[in-house]
């Protein structure tokens, strides 16, 4: 049977005083560097209720593309809420200039960003009750923990960098449509999203597909951002998407915040590999 | 529609996609088979089971819990208090977040249970069974049952968790119904609680949003708006100015105070007009978890970590006017009950708490039941991550003590499931413990990996020390298992592979996976990186490949149809997230990739271009050239997403294809492919992270013969188990059929795929067909008519034809399969079979009821007895099975008094199998046949007769209740009938199926004891009676009927049948009874079957058909060749085999 485990009675000694080391002082060090990297992710959410009260400070984006200037758009975000929206559409075909605008009463949530906000406190929140007079007994603790919050973070990442997909009737039927003042024309949807650290903002311009056309009518499924040609069942109607105009501005601060999360989903994934590096030695513990 | 099906996905055998996704598609075949048996080898230490959510039952009786493993616990709960644990139920492939009632728990005993990943599962916690699943894309972490009897058929699952709103599911069906909206900003929702108001006869439901929001819905009188699927808004809304919101309870006794507990503070609310009375802050690193309203103005608050605090509310102006009244609560007279306007001031006084000794592990997970009736208790619970479960008894009327001083509550039980274990040790054997070989006595081996190769019935287990044990599987279950097997221990042949210096993480038998490879091989991988290939027959190693990475922690195949160069590969998954490619029979290493920074979780291949695509825990992707070891390309997010999912549906190999180009060109379509009406609710949950099986249940699915040894481990431990699990359906295959139909389990992955599909779609024709054609060779075409006629009911012309067609060509499949392989069948002995039989029905007869019958048993039926009870368990599907926890059966006390070391499943079982045993016939027995022969013949053939009812009994009691309803009990039979596709149930019902459906459906003709056996099954059915009793009570029940008859008659009765050598009639009728013998040829002849004496197998059929069916309108039928010579019978195998190739 020879040596077994390789290590000697007093390597195991040290080894074991290094990982209670690990327990007891490197995991809290790495929870605290965590906290403070999520509460600064938090912060760019405006979390309400927590600090300064009072109204959550509005920020307006300017929207554009790079290629043509057909749809122009300012986009006023206050926390997950767009508060404001002013879109301005050239047609292509007459050069008719559309403006439209967010009626007063009106907010749109933007899900997204809720979801994300909301994610990242749970990950707050389950890091907040395991402060430094809290003691780690085994390994197997910490890594529930680090699964626990890593977890969260993946899904609020996965929110920003994941827009929903959406079927044409999905976007006809959301309630942003009937959001703005003059009424969106029916020939016209709106779609907003965030795409990264990016708020997207799509028009889609339609026109009718004749009962007797040769077209081979077949609906499109769901997508972020549909292509021309797609087509769908609205009503009686049969509708096609003739052009599709796609402007974006970048968030700053969704910006820092994914890179807090990339971060501290990289702190997190570190510490479950130390501890599991003592977990191989240590497999007889009930770990 | 290029790359789209070119690559090929092996996933990590611990991870489950969300979206069902199989590796080779053998879920089809294995949803056929539909319960498997269990037996847990737990040994000493208990699997974790870290309480994530707990509950106790209406009746007190029963306390559940789930657990962050994913598993869920039953424990009983006695009337004196105390805790054993009972069940251990397997169905979650990640943690359980909440629990909750899902029916009026007096009528349903079900309890819904919501996973991490979207999972919900309602099970019957009586019978421990699964009764409905369902995946939403929504994560739950508060579910509140509500029923409105008057207005509602079945009731609602309101649920909340990290979406928006409150989402209103089907409490039946877990299907989607309807939501609560809020028109004022609508959030994420912590706590919901139904408030049923006597007073204004409405009920409410009143929910409290991340943000702090709450918001009241109408709920009685919206249901019908639910219904119609209008909008319902929330009637009010106020902020309640904190966050994280634990929990809401409204104050049913005084319906006037709202209890609303906040991590960092509670809060009481008048329920009138939502104003504040009071506010307490939580202490210094405390955080609250939640609350109840135990009496009129009596709360009790707990804690994350355990301690509870139960406070009278005090009104001050009461108090000034009536101090003596200080703790005997507020009068009525104080608070006018017509609810006008009067402003409370009350404060909290500190009654009573609770602790616990030691509060380290958080976090505690803490309830509290009020007493219902008389016998009933007030309880506080709490179940922590460690596994304990505390319960404190509160007293009626909680006082402080004479002080003033809160007085302290003493902790009435506190139980875990480890104490189970220690308390029933005996009854907890592991299969390593008998490894001893090499081992002192009290050092036991910690088995870390291991690895059952049915076709050579070996079991390879891998230790924590570095050595590898294989062993023979059975011989190990039997010693460990059975009494007398202990002697077993010494002579069990074992090797003992040495070559690992840490403990051996991972094994591979390559072989198991594609028959092309060597069979000697094995693969295993250690803690140290070190890869060893090794000849299991000589012991030698074969090479050891150095990884240079962290622990090995799976090995995996490359599919068929990826080969490099014309081999498969080997891939080898490392802790420190590292992917190594092995070429075996180069010996060589032929790519290290080590790039990722998370953890691998899916590997795909794609064969044209010989990509490996690594898919990793953050939702990134790696391609990796094979050939040349470069990193092609890195991909995260939705890209990535498209890649990994876009080799989802299909494995065929399109030559063309180039990977870069085929993403992009199908973005848009698998974009599209995408559910998108998940989309408009909550937050889509992302497979990647979130699916991570607990543990290695997913493994069951691969299993395909009679028997299988699993290690069964748990995330985040090391600690690991193993199940022993038995196959009625196949082992009834395998005991019944021709040679020909004996597949070797270990045939390559892709042809006995093909072979089940076949078997699955017509499986019934293709089995008469084929019993038929080996019995009577040649005249084969004659016999077809009579077994297809029998499985349809309508018994229409065309039917049998068109299936009869069918089956012939299944049949021709499967030929040409076999000649592919020639070698591979009859690899598993008919020993094996026998044995394995003998073991399960070791296993599932209740020892000790009798004690006659006991060493009846043993003495005719050559079975073990049982050491103590077992585990039993039941997989009822693909990945849902529940196993039976050391020391289920002595949590009755008076049981325990009445028979030591039985087996009994339940006091039930008694009656049950009385109740059974009164719808025999009396003048009817067992097969007189087998009275007389005490020979292993006469064994096998009881083994197999009662095997065939336990498969029935199965069936029937598993067959889902829409199938029973709404059917007349001939119509109900016939139906379970068809369904049943083994030949296993041919025998059982042949007395009432074939005169049944050949005397043109004349009910009159039945014997009436089958029909009433088979209602008997069908309502215990009903009364969710489970398998296991219900196999039990049969089996005990035919095992006394067969064992009286064997006292009754001395064994010295004459063998008169014996010279009956050409009673054709009753042969023809029953050519499936022929079949039944065909088993026991093999057995016991271990040589060659065709050459036992025909006599006996004659005997021996004749009796049971003279037993089974009535003779009146038998047809006349073709001469069976039983009487040729065991040569010519060879012959006509042989002719068979060819005819039935040149015949299609």
């Amino acid at each position: 049977m020879a040596t077994v485990m390789a290590a000697t009675a007093a390597e195991r000694a040290v080894l074991e005083e290094e990982f209670r080391w690990l327990l007891h002082d490197e995991v809290h060090a790495v929870l605290r560097q965590l906290q403070d990297i999520l509460k600064e992710a938090s912060l760019r959410f405006t979390l309400p209720g927590s600090g300064t009260e009072g109204p959550t400070k509005q920020e307006n984006f300017i929207l554009g593309s790079c290629g043509t200037d057909q749809v122009k758009g300012v986009l006023t975000l206050q926390g997950d809420a767009l508060s404001q929206a002013d879109v301005n559409l050239k047609m292509p075909r007459n050069n008719q200039l559309l403006h439209f605008a967010f009626r007063e009463d009106k907010q749109w949530k933007l899900q997204q960003i809720q979801d994300a906000r909301n994610h990242v406190s749970q990950a707050i929140y389950l890091l907040a009750n395991r402060d430094e007079s809290y003691q780690f007994r085994t390994g197997a603790e910490v890594l529930k923990l680090m699964d626990a919050v890593m977890l969260q973070l993946t899904r609020a990442r996965n929110r920003l960098t994941t827009p929903a997909t959406l079927t044409l009737p999905e976007i006809a039927a959301s309630g942003l449509t009937r959001m703005f003042a003059p009424t969106l024309p029916s020939d016209l949807l709106v779609n907003v999203y965030i795409n990264l650290n990016k708020l997207c903002l799509t028009v889609y311009q339609l026109h009718t597909l004749q009962p007797n056309s040769t077209k081979n009518f077949r609906p499109a499924g769901g997508a972020v951002l549909h292509s021309p040609g797609a087509m769908f069942e609205w009503g009686t109607q049969r509708l096609e998407v003739s052009h599709v105009h796609k402007v974006e501005s970048v968030i700053p601060w969704l910006n820092d915040a994914l890179v807090f999360f990339t971060v501290s989903l990289q702190l997190c994934q570190q510490l479950k590999d130390k501890i599991s590096v003592f977990s191989s030695y240590w497999s007889c513990r009930p770990f | 529609m290029l790359t789209h099906s070119s690559i090929l996905a092996t996933e990590i055998p611990w991870i489950k996609e969300l979206h069902g996704l199989q590796p080779m598609g053998l879920q089809d075949s294995f949803t056929m088979r539909s319960s498997l048996q269990a037996v847990a080898l737990w040994g000493k230490k208990a699997p974790p089971h870290s309480i994530t959510a707990i509950m106790i039952t209406d009746d007190q009786q029963m306390i559940v819990t789930g657990s962050q493993e994913g598993q869920l616990c039953l424990w009983n709960l006695s009337s004196e208090l105390k805790i054993s644990a009972k069940e251990l139920l397997f169905g979650h492939s990640a943690s359980v977040m909440c629990l909750a009632r899902a029916r009026d728990f007096s009528k349903q005993p079900f309890v819904v249970s919501a996973a991490e990943n979207g999972e919900m599962c309602v099970w019957n916690v009586t019978n421990g069974q699964c009764v409905e699943k369902a995946i939403l894309p929504y994560r739950h972490t508060a579910i509140c049952y509500y029923h409105c009897s008057a207005r509602m058929t079945e009731g609602w699952l309101l649920c909340c968790g990290e979406y928006q709103d409150v989402l209103i599911i089907d409490a039946k069906s877990l299907v989607i119904i309807h939501t609560f909206v809020s028109s004022q900003s609508p959030d994420w929702i912590n706590c919901i609680c139904i408030v049923h108001s006597m007073t204004i006869q409405e009920d409410s439901l009143l929910a409290v949003s991340v943000a702090g929001e709450l918001k009241v819905w109408d709920l009685s009188s919206s249901i019908n708006s639910i219904q119609e699927k209008q909008d319902v808004y929330e009637k009010e809304s106020k902020f309640l100015d904190s966050l994280n919101c634990r929990a809401i309870r409204f104050c049913t006794y005084t319906e006037r105070l709202l209890l609303v507990v906040f991590s960092k503070c509670w809060k009481v609310y008048d329920y009138c007009d939502f104003s504040l009375l009071w506010t307490e802050v939580s202490g210094s690193g405390q955080f609250f978890a939640g609350g109840e309203v135990l009496a009129a103005h009596r709360i009790i608050i707990w804690t994350e970590d355990g301690h509870s605090y139960i406070y009278q509310l005090l009104n001050r102006w009461a108090q000034m006017e009536t101090a003596y009244k200080t703790f005997s609560g507020l009068s009525k007279s104080i608070y006018p009950a017509d609810g006008t306007l009067l402003k409370e001031t009350i404060y909290p006084h500190l009654l009573c708490s609770t602790s616990v000794q030691e509060n380290k592990s958080l976090p505690f997970v803490m309830g509290y039941i009020n007493e219902r009736k008389e016998p009933f208790y007030k309880i506080l619970f709490s179940g922590e991550v460690s596994g304990r479960i505390t319960l404190w008894h509160i007293p009626d009327v909680p006082v402080s003590k004479f002080d003033g001083s809160p007085r302290e509550i003493p902790i009435t039980t506190t139980w875990t499931l480890q104490d189970n274990f220690d308390k029933h040790s005996t009854t907890s054997q592991t299969i390593s413990d008998y490894f001893s070989g090499f081992k002192d006595e009290n050092e036991t081996v910690v088995v870390t990996s291991s690895e059952y190769v049915p076709s050579l019935d070996k079991l390879i287990c891998g230790c924590e020390d570095g050595t590898i044990f294989i062993t023979q599987a059975l011989n190990a279950a039997k010693a460990g298992l059975l009494e007398g097997g202990s002697l077993l221990k010494g002579s069990l042949p074992q090797k003992v592979l040495k070559g690992h210096h840490h403990s051996v993480t991972s094994l591979l038998y390559p072989h198991g996976l594609s028959s092309k490879l060597d069979q000697s091989w094995l693969v295993s991988g250690d803690q140290d990186s070190w890869v060893i290939l090794w000849n299991i027959f000589t012991e030698e190693i074969l090479h050891k490949f150095f990884l240079q990475a962290g622990l090995v922690t799976s090995l995996l195949m490359s599919p068929e149809n990826f080969k490099l160069r014309s081999y498969q590969v080997i891939c080898c998954v490392c802790s420190d997230h590292s992917v190594a490619l092995l070429h075996l029979e180069g010996r060589r290493c032929l790519l290290s990739a080590r790039k990722h920074l998370f953890p691998v979780r899916m590997i795909k291949w794609h064969p044209v271009e010989n990509f490996l695509v690594v898919g990793c825990a953050d939702d990134s992707v790696y391609i990796w050239e094979i050939e040349t070891g470069t990193l092609e390309r890195h991909e995260t997010g939705e890209r990535a997403k498209i890649i990994l999912n876009c080799c989802d549906d299909s494995q065929l190999p399109k030559p063309e294809s180039i990977l870069p180009v085929a993403s992009e060109t199908h973005k848009h379509k698998s974009v599209e492919q995408r559910s998108s009406s998940l989309s408009q609710f909550g937050p889509i949950p992302c497979p990647g992270l979130q699916v991570e099986s607990s543990c290695k249940v997913a493994d069951a699915k691969s299993f395909s013969g009679p028997f299988n040894v699993l290690l069964v481990k748990t995330k985040w431990s090391n600690i690991g188990f193993h199940i022993l699990l038995f196959d009625l359906e196949s082992l009834l295959e395998l005991l019944l059929p021709t040679p020909i139909r004996d597949v070797d389990p270990s045939n390559s992955f892709y042809c006995s795929e093909i072979l089940r599909r076949a078997k699955s779609t017509v499986e019934k024709t293709t089995l008469t067909l084929k019993r038929n054609k080996t019995v009577c060779g040649p005249l084969s075409t004659e016999v077809h008519a009579k077994p297809v006629g029998e499985s349809p009911a309508q018994g229409d012309n065309t039917i049998k034809l068109s299936e009869e067609n069918d089956g012939v060509k299944k049949q021709k499949k499967i030929k040409s399969f076999k000649k592919m392989h020639p070698k591979q069948s009859r690899k598993v002995d008919a020993n094996l079979t026998i044995d394995t039989a003998k073991l399960l029905l070791s296993c599932l007869l209740p020892w000790g009821v009798d004690k006659e019958l006991d060493n009846l048993c043993i003495k005719h039926l050559n079975i073990l007895k049982l050491q103590g009870p077992v585990s039993l368990g039941l997989a009822a599907n693909e990945d849902h099975f529940s196993l039976m926890l050391p020391g289920w059966d002595l949590y009755n006390t008076e049981m325990k008094k009445d028979y030591s070391k039985v087996n009994l499943f339940s006091r039930k079982v008694l009656d049950l199998s009385d109740k059974y045993t009164s719808t025999f016939p009396n003048h009817s027995g067992m097969p007189k046949g087998l009275e007389n022969n005490s020979d292993s013949l006469q064994e096998s053939n009881t083994i197999v007769y009662l095997l065939s009812k336990l498969f029935l009994v199965n069936k029937l009691v598993n067959m889902p209740l829409e199938l029973a309803y709404g059917m007349d009990s001939a119509f109900k039979i016939e139906s379970v009938h068809n369904k049943m596709k083994s030949p296993g149930n041919d025998i059982l019902n042949i007395s009432s199926f074939y005169s049944y459906l050949r005397n043109g459906k004349s009910e009159s003709h039945l014997p009436e004891a089958d029909v009433s056996l088979l209602k008997l099954i069908s309502c215990w059915r009903d009364q969710s009676v489970q398998v296991t009793e219900a196999i039990q009570a049969v089996l005990l029940a035919e095992v006394q009927k067969h064992m009286k008859t064997l006292r009754k008659t001395p064994v010295n009765s004459e063998p008169e049948s014996v010279a009956k050598n050409g009673d054709y009639e009753m042969m023809q009728m029953l050519p499936k009874i022929e079949w039944a013998k065909e088993p026991e040829l093999q057995c016991t002849t271990d040589t060659f079957p065709p050459q036992t004496p025909v006599s006996s197998v004659k005997h021996d059929s004749n009796s049971n058909s003279a037993n089974f069916q009535d003779t009146e309108d038998m047809p006349d039928r073709c001469v069976l060749e039983e009487s040729e010579s065991p040569g010519k019978r060879k012959h006509h195998l042989w002719i068979e085999k060819v005819c039935s190739c040149k015949l299609c």
